[in-house]
């Protein structure tokens, strides 16, 4: 019998030890050695495959662009000029269709442009016009559109400056503001910043009593601080709200996600609820936060947001500035400087997901560029139809 | 409902195979489980897997076929939990995975010792249906305004965690919800009539993944438990 316990142990510890799979090897993609190309693809696929937050709904077939384009790059010589321009080809290739529209590659590789999917996709849209040229904030709106004292300001802290506008509708108490993009709490918290004054002068308003209602001109917005959604929508309420939901990846798998958790707008303490109109003008070039914010407008408890202009650029996921916390986003490998991602997935409150769609208008307001070179601007008038 | 269903088709499928012969007990089992989840974090920092405990509960069948040697099944009800734990700076998140498994185990029973009081090891399978799961926990909140105030080198506070309590969706790409494995165990039994009453000390050892292969260079994931359990059988018929 003792035979009969030692064999049965036996095989119990050959079945132990030889079943199972071994656990693969996997380098962080910023500390991989590439020596060739292939192990320049290596690196990047790998990130990839561990740290992108769509998976989940993204349609390109991640294993089938490891084996296509492994054996392709294996093919490339990485002293030649020309293996490297192919190998640039094929980096645009294999990220053509991923549906995060922040997603940008940027190389180390000064030669090389930065490859953007969600660019070459919006080059694609039936109504692909020019974005709204600044001239047009700086000069045609405030003379055909604003009172006087409307105020304007230069950002100046960025290599593009991006100019402030804010005013009152002429004729009414709209108030109106543009704004390149989201840094209103820097701006705010910079009192030699030009655009401080600007921001000032929207605060001082929102506490006017008399206020008929709001429109903040979003269009060619390119997003920003996500800070600023409690900073700007935070002064118009006086109870925080949910308007949708963040997902997280938990692990190295594909798959692996924590829960969905509250994506929430903060009231500011001593903030009262804004209860007039208050519309979200956006285009085809607002990008980011210039997304979420309207869609947070849009789910204001009080019911008073609505979206004005066209189909936006439909990134919507948020970024963070390091992936470790979110275990998913940005990262960069030996020749790609920067491998630009979301950090996480949003989901709006209506359970639907924007990324790489863009966040439908309530009132479809089309760009007109004809009107546009006279003066006339069709989306602002719509914007302001829906207040009056 | 569905799950208690699965369950009386084991325990009914167990004792129409058992029925034809003589020597049958049938009881009851139960206790506790601390379960290790044997992964990998890759190269995720602040990251890391913990063991978490639970319990089950089961109806051992048995069936003798001399003194020394038997044969048991053991419809059951186990957890099979971990937790993910974030270190570090982002201490305080956490996600623990409470995971049932319907399974029937099929063992081997050897016996040795005197005649009430005996020594036993059980040998042997089993497959088991991951039935529910549910996850609690802490999350980082997205709240970069709140978090510019944040001090890295404290705890991480209440507002900046959201906590969460909720069942599990599974995914039909990635969830792999039977499992095979192995199982070992040791106890002692004390015969009292027909009643013998036992202590056990099992392993399981899952030989199937958690997940299916959906990725090329997934890390796999296999359960591991360890379990303490008593139990009660009764001798439907004498020897």
């Amino acid at each position: 019998m003792k035979h009969l316990y030692a064999l049965i142990s036996l095989l119990f510890l050959i079945l132990v030890t030889a079943c199972r799979q071994e656990f693969p090897q996997i380098n962080p993609p910023e500390k991989s050695v590439a020596l060739t190309l292939t192990d320049e693809f290596d690196a990047f696929w790998t990130g990839m495959n561990n740290s992108y937050a769509f998976w989940d709904i993204d349609p390109t077939d991640w294993d089938a662009v490891y084996r296509t384009y492994r054996p392709l790059f294996a093919k490339l010589k990485s002293d030649d000029e020309s293996s490297r321009k192919k190998g640039y080809t094929y980096y645009q290739e294999m990220t053509a269709n991923l549906i995060d529209s922040h997603y940008t590659l940027y190389f180390k590789d000064p030669t090389l442009p930065a490859i953007s999917p969600s660019n070459a996709r919006i080059l694609k849209r039936p109504s692909l016009h020019q974005p709204i040229p600044v001239a047009h904030y700086q000069k045609t709106i405030p003379a055909n559109y604003l009172s006087a004292g409307a105020v304007t300001g230069v950002d100046t802290s960025k290599s593009s400056p991006g100019l402030l506008v804010a005013g009152k509708i002429k004729n009414t108490n709209i108030l109106y503001f543009r704004f390149p993009q989201f840094a209103l709490s820097d701006w705010y918290a910079d009192p030699t910043s030009p655009a401080q004054a600007v921001v000032q002068y929207v605060f001082d308003e929102l506490q006017n009593p008399d206020l008929d209602g709001i429109i903040l001109d979003l269009r060619g917005n390119g997003g920003g601080n996500a800070s600023d959604l409690d900073f700007l929508l935070g002064r118009l309420i006086d109870k925080s709200y949910v308007f949708g939901s963040l997902r997280a990846k938990a692990g190295m798998g594909r798959l692996d996600y924590l829960p969905w958790f509250d994506f929430t707008v903060h009231a500011v303490p001593g903030a009262r609820p804004f209860t007039k109109p208050i519309v979200a003008l956006v285009d085809m070039f607002s990008i980011s936060m210039a997304e979420i914010t309207p869609m947070a407008i849009k789910a204001l408890p009080t019911g008073n947001g609505k979206l004005v202009g066209e189909r936006t650029w439909g990134g919507t996921g948020p970024l963070t500035q390091e992936n470790v916390r979110y275990n998913g986003g940005e990262f960069s490998t030996s020749v790609l400087a920067r491998v630009y991602t979301s950090s996480l997935m949003f989901r709006y409150k209506d359970g639907k997901i924007y990324e790489g769609i863009g966040v439908p208008p309530d009132v479809e307001a089309s760009y007109n560029g004809v009107a546009l070179k006279t003066g006339k601007d069709t989306q602002l008038e719509t914007a302001i139809s829906q207040i009056r | 409902m569905k799950n208690y269903s699965i369950l009386s088709c084991f325990l009914a499928l167990s004792l129409s195979v058992f029925s034809a012969f003589a020597q049958l007990s049938v009881g009851v089992q139960g206790g506790y489980v601390k379960n290790y989840l044997n992964t990998s974090t890759g190269y995720l920092v602040s990251t890391q897997y913990a063991p978490a405990t639970g319990f089950s509960i089961g109806i051992p069948i048995r069936y003798s076929v001399n003194k020394w040697l038997a044969f048991q099944v053991e419809p059951q009800l186990i957890q099979k939990n971990y937790r993910l734990n974030r270190t570090g700076s982002l201490d305080g998140l956490y996600q623990t995975t409470t995971n049932q498994y319907l399974q029937l185990p099929i063992m081997g029973h050897f016996s040795f010792g005197g005649a009430r009081l005996k020594g036993f090891m059980n040998l042997g399978g089993y497959a088991g249906y991951w039935a529910t799961s549910t996850n609690q926990g802490a999350l980082f909140a997205f709240s970069p305004q709140l978090e510019d105030e944040t001090d890295e080198s404290d705890a991480l506070p209440d507002y900046l965690l959201q906590k969460f309590n909720e069942s599990y969706t599974f995914d039909g790409r990635k969830d792999r919800r039977l499992e095979i494995g192995l199982l070992a165990g040791t106890g002692i039994g004390y015969q009292a009539g027909r009643y013998n009453f036992f202590v056990e000390g099992r392993y399981y050892y899952a030989l199937s993944d958690q997940q299916k292969n959906y990725m090329i260079n997934q890390i796999p994931r296999y359960n591991q438990t360890y379990a303490l359990q008593v139990g009660c059988l009764y001798q439907l018929t004498l020897r």
